[in-house]
């Protein structure tokens, strides 16, 4: 017999695993890209596909409509496109010709035809719940006081009133205030008054009541979250951190509203499935219809019976859902084969002597920029590390706020570090303070007065004749704005030197360790310059919710620079670098290492910590800082051809104060484009890609196979840096794709909820995803919806046995998320890597 | 103390991929265990091959092994919850009898 407690525990399983089709959603002030399928990562990427039009009613593959653009542009050519279609419908390569329009046309014109002339497909239909189905009015209702109730309990110090009774969690608060709530009729509240004391009961009940059978509750479960899956995220997320409010208790809630309110209305189920599938989308074309359409663009405008049916015989063994899918896969080969081509296949020369500074940068695609153009400025090296320098810290800064975790989320940090004042440099740090608080205390009472509900109309008497203006400068001096804001904040609260509690957040074991694991994973085990700069990378924006989306992914969505300055600071202990040198690492006395942060909203790069560096190295410092603002300037040259508004033909100083004052701009909307248009995530060394522009599209890592003899830092590269890179990917990817879904709309009409997410307009769901200004201008796309590519350049049997081990590799690799290609040393051939072992990449994909 | 002084529980031993594990230590909140122990990062051979315990830099995509222990009325609820959740994904469990000294700690 099945207990009450069995039920409650079957329950709770339901619903955790009908939440796998959820994003993460994490607060917004910490937003991490992440794969929104993430949790379908173990299906093939078609099933999940597949799957999220079932759920969501979205679109998983790029539109027909963008990547014609495409092969009308040239980006994606016949060749790409008879390539996809001879890997997934080989049988077509053997057809017989037919007969159209009086000349001879083989199976692959006729499919090519079909790709380009065809009607596009349209969205998918969601299966729905039983008050879409029967009372569209009931469903709209449930959502309006879900989205309520949520921003009600989820508000994180935002609101001026807290929900009333939250300390009791979200189910007994919400029953409590639902009951006496006048917006619904008396009936409903009724009912909600006599819900049960539990979420888990209420949410049995309900379903008992609207006629769910035991075998469709998950689906059921999932219907409704993806009614409003960005407050479904959201609750999710929190369920696994605050507590509070679960999966469970927020579903309870959906589905006591959905029985009350069809209670009234006599549209409750009484037997079988109480779901169905809505019918939003058209009809698909019909096989005739695409014939019809081939025949014509193949010049049989009145096509014969015979004809069209031969053209039909050939179109029905290719589902027209499978047509963006071929689409998708034609673009990524178009982009890949160029890349393989174009990287070296001779080994590189070996350099006798080190170069005069090494810079190692963050792995996101804008470092590559940074990189290229400051190799062109001199006698440089740079390498490739995640921008969290293997240094997993909490830190805090010298106003000693709330501690920060700067280091990707897949772990957590387990090392606090605290900035502190240089020694004999207190009283500068105390004046610093002092200004900051002095600056951080008027404007919280603007705010304060601000949102109170009786100071507005004096604060605007009191304060409007500075506030007005200093609007207006924001608006339409933003540059000289931004420059006179940095003035008075160096005047009032003046940067003082500091440095970082390194011995009381790490034993020396542990400083060893990762200095070990750093320079290892990096390949940087010899041949060390006078300089070895890190450098971190934040953005400075103004008036963006998105802020922590443009900062360093591999820091948690926190700028770069604090673990930039821990990583050099351990690695210019004299105890470490002894340390080091018994595995074999020899670090130079005369090399010193310098923390730096690349402002990729600025182009600018800060070198940090200048009162640490010896006098011997100034020299060289000043050098590598003038060659610095040279490679920064260039690059907001190329950086201004793509961004709307930017002068087209500028000089790097006109560049520079143009990037400069759209980043302080407060309405503006593209204030850089992030990480949009990655594609490819390249792990080898620099030689590999040292000559190349790669258009800030591809995720660099360093790496030397010689030194990883034993596979170690190849593994922690694959499941670590790749996963970050592969979700960074898949949520410009699905962003794309499905901006409607998976985006957050425009910018534009964004308001900030409680602290934790944006909603489109006032109300309803909380976004998720990034927004269209993030993806693309007006109706056009920037960033091309491509699959992460990773390339590597390592021992095909060491990379065999390192995916052998780790699930997530097989789940990446096996299920299409990402494709893997590599080869052993860059005279053998690059090969692909499939389930079934590893075929030579040329051979599927044909030379170009 | 002999083991007649000892009394019967049962133990569940459950290896799940550490996404899955929040929801399992959910679960035995449910049902009323009062306490648990969690092991991440295991490693060992399954019906899916080799499995790699401790990554450098990713706590997530590693396994990990939660223990609990109940009084037998608790077993049926446990396993109503757990049952969905190992036909749906990977992973393994492991009941069985055991004893402990203090009783009023499991109740």
């Amino acid at each position: 017999m099945v207990t009450a407690l069995a039920d409650h525990a079957w329950l709770r399983t339901e619903a955790a695993l009908a939440a796998r089709i959820l994003a993460v959603n994490w607060p917004i002030d910490t937003f991490i890209a992440v794969n929104p399928l993430g949790g379908l990562e173990d299906l093939p990427f078609d099933e999940a596909v597949t799957l999220i039009g079932d759920a969501f009613g979205a679109n998983g593959l790029p539109a027909e409509r963008h990547l014609r653009t495409a092969y009308q542009e040239g980006r994606i050519t016949d060749q790409d496109l008879t390539n996809a279609l001879s890997r997934r419908f080989p049988e077509l390569l053997n057809r017989a010709p037919i007969s159209v329009a009086g000349r001879q046309v083989s199976a692959v014109a006729v499919a090519l035809s079909d790709l380009t002339h065809g009607a596009p497909a349209d969205r998918p239909d969601r299966t729905v719940t039983l008050s879409e189905r029967t009372a569209p009015a009931v469903a709209d209702a449930v959502d309006g006081h879900t989205a309520k109730w949520c921003a009600a309990f989820l508000d994180a110090g935002q609101a001026a009133w807290a929900m009333p009774g939250r300390e009791r969690g979200f189910y007994l608060a919400w029953r409590d205030l639902a009951g006496r709530d006048r917006s619904l009729p008396g009936r409903v509240r009724t009912r909600i008054r006599a819900l049960p004391d539990t979420a888990d009961a209420a949410a049995l009940a309900a379903l008992t009541a609207l006629g769910v059978p035991r075998s469709a509750v998950r689906t059921y479960l999932t219907t409704h979250l993806t009614r409003l899956p960005g407050w479904a995220a959201h609750v999710a997320w929190r369920g696994e951190h605050d507590g509070g409010i679960d999966v469970l208790t927020y579903l309870s809630m959906r589905l006591s509203y959905e029985s009350a309110f069809l209670f009234l209305t006599s549209h409750r189920s009484t037997r079988g499935d109480p779901g169905g599938r809505a019918v939003t989308g058209g009809v698909p074309a019909t096989t005739a219809e695409r014939a019809a359409r081939v025949a014509a663009a193949l010049g049989a405008g009145r096509a014969s019976n015979s004809e069209l049916a031969a053209v039909a015989e050939i179109l029905w063994t290719i589902p027209v859902t499978a047509r963006a899918r071929l689409w998708l896969e034609a673009f990524e080969n178009s982009y890949r084969d160029r890349l393989l081509t174009s990287l070296p296949t001779s080994p590189a020369a070996t350099r006798k002597d080190p170069p005069a500074a090494q810079l190692v940068c963050c792995i996101d695609v804008r470092s590559e920029g940074l990189r290229r153009h400051l190799e062109a400025t001199g006698d440089y090296e740079t390498l490739g590390f995640a921008g969290f320098f293997a240094v997993a810290i909490r830190f805090q800064d010298l106003a000693g706020g709330g501690a920060s975790s700067s280091c990707p989320v897949l772990i957590m940090p387990r090392n606090d570090i605290r900035e502190v004042p240089a020694p004999g440099e207190e009283a500068r740090a105390e004046r610093q303070l002092v200004g900051r608080r002095a600056l951080a205390g008027a404007q919280e009472a603007f705010h304060t007065a601000k949102d109170d509900m009786s100071a507005p109309f004096a604060l605007a008497e009191g304060a409007g004749w500075v506030a007005g203006p200093v609007a207006a400068a924001k608006t339409l001096l933003a540059g000289p704005y931004g420059t006179l804001r940095r003035r008075v904040l160096q005047l009032v609260a003046p940067t003082a030197p500091s440095v970082l509690t390194i011995d009381q957040g790490f034993t020396l074991d542990e400083q060893v360790l990762f200095a070990r694991v750093a320079l290892t994973m990096m390949g940087l085990t010899r041949g060390f310059a006078k300089l070895i700069v890190l450098c971190g990378h934040g953005s400075s924006t103004e008036n963006n919710p998105y802020q922590a989306a443009l900062d360093c992914g591999a820091c948690g969505g926190h700028r770069g620079a604090p673990n930039a300055r821990t990583a050099a600071a351990i690695l210019n202990r004299p105890e470490v670098r002894e340390r080091l040198t018994g595995s074999g690492i020899d670090i130079p006395t005369g090399t010193w290492f310098v923390a730096a942060e690349h402002d990729t909203a600025l182009d600018q790069i800060t070198l940090l910590d200048p009162h640490l560096v010896p006098a011997g190295h100034r020299a060289a410092l000043d050098s590598l800082a003038a060659d610095l603002a040279t490679a920064g300037g260039n690059l907001a040259v190329e950086r201004c051809a793509n961004l709307p508004g930017a002068p087209r033909r500028p000089t790097p100083r006109s560049a520079a104060a143009h990037v400069r004052a759209r980043a302080t701009d407060w309405a503006q909307v593209f204030p850089e484009w992030g990480l949009a248009g990655n594609a490819a995530f390249i792990v080898g060394p620099r030689s590999l890609t040292r000559d190349l522009d790669l258009h800030r599209r591809v995720f660099l890592h360093s790496y030397d196979a010689e030194i990883d003899t034993d596979g170690t830092a190849l593994e922690t590269i694959l499941t670590a840096p790749l996963v970050v890179a592969q979700w960074i990917n898949c949520q410009y990817y699905f962003s794309t794709v499905d901006q409607e879904m998976f985006g957050a709309g425009s910018k534009t009409i964004h308001n900030v909820v409680g602290g934790i997410g944006v909603l489109s307009g006032h109300n309803g769901d909380l976004q998720l995803g990034l927004p269209w200004q993030s993806v693309g201008n007006g109706r056009q796309l920037i960033h091309e919806p491509m699959r992460l590519f990773a390339v590597v350049q390592a021992p095909l049997d060491r990379i065999d046995r390192i995916v052998a081990q780790n699930t997530v590799l097989q789940n990446l690799f096996h299920n299409e998320w990402v494709t893997l290609a590599a080869r052993d040393r860059p005279e053998t051939p690059w090969h692909r890597h499939t389930p079934a072992g590893w075929t030579g990449w040329t051979t599927t994909e044909g030379t170009r | 103390m002999t083991r007649d002084q000892l009394s019967k529980m049962t133990k569940l031993e459950v290896v799940v991929p550490g996404a899955a594990a929040p929801g399992v230590r959910a679960l035995f909140h449910t049902i009323g265990a009062t306490g648990f122990t969690s092991v991440s990062g295991v490693s060992g051979l399954g019906h899916h091959g080799y499995h790699q315990g401790r990554l450098l830099f990713n706590e997530q995509a590693t396994l990990e092994l939660l223990i609990t222990v109940v009084p037998d009325d608790k077993v049926e609820a446990l396993l109503a919850g757990l049952r969905p959740l190992l036909q749906a994904s990977s992973g393994v469990m492991f009941l069985s009898d055991t004893f402990v000294s203090r009783p009023e700690y499991f109740t």
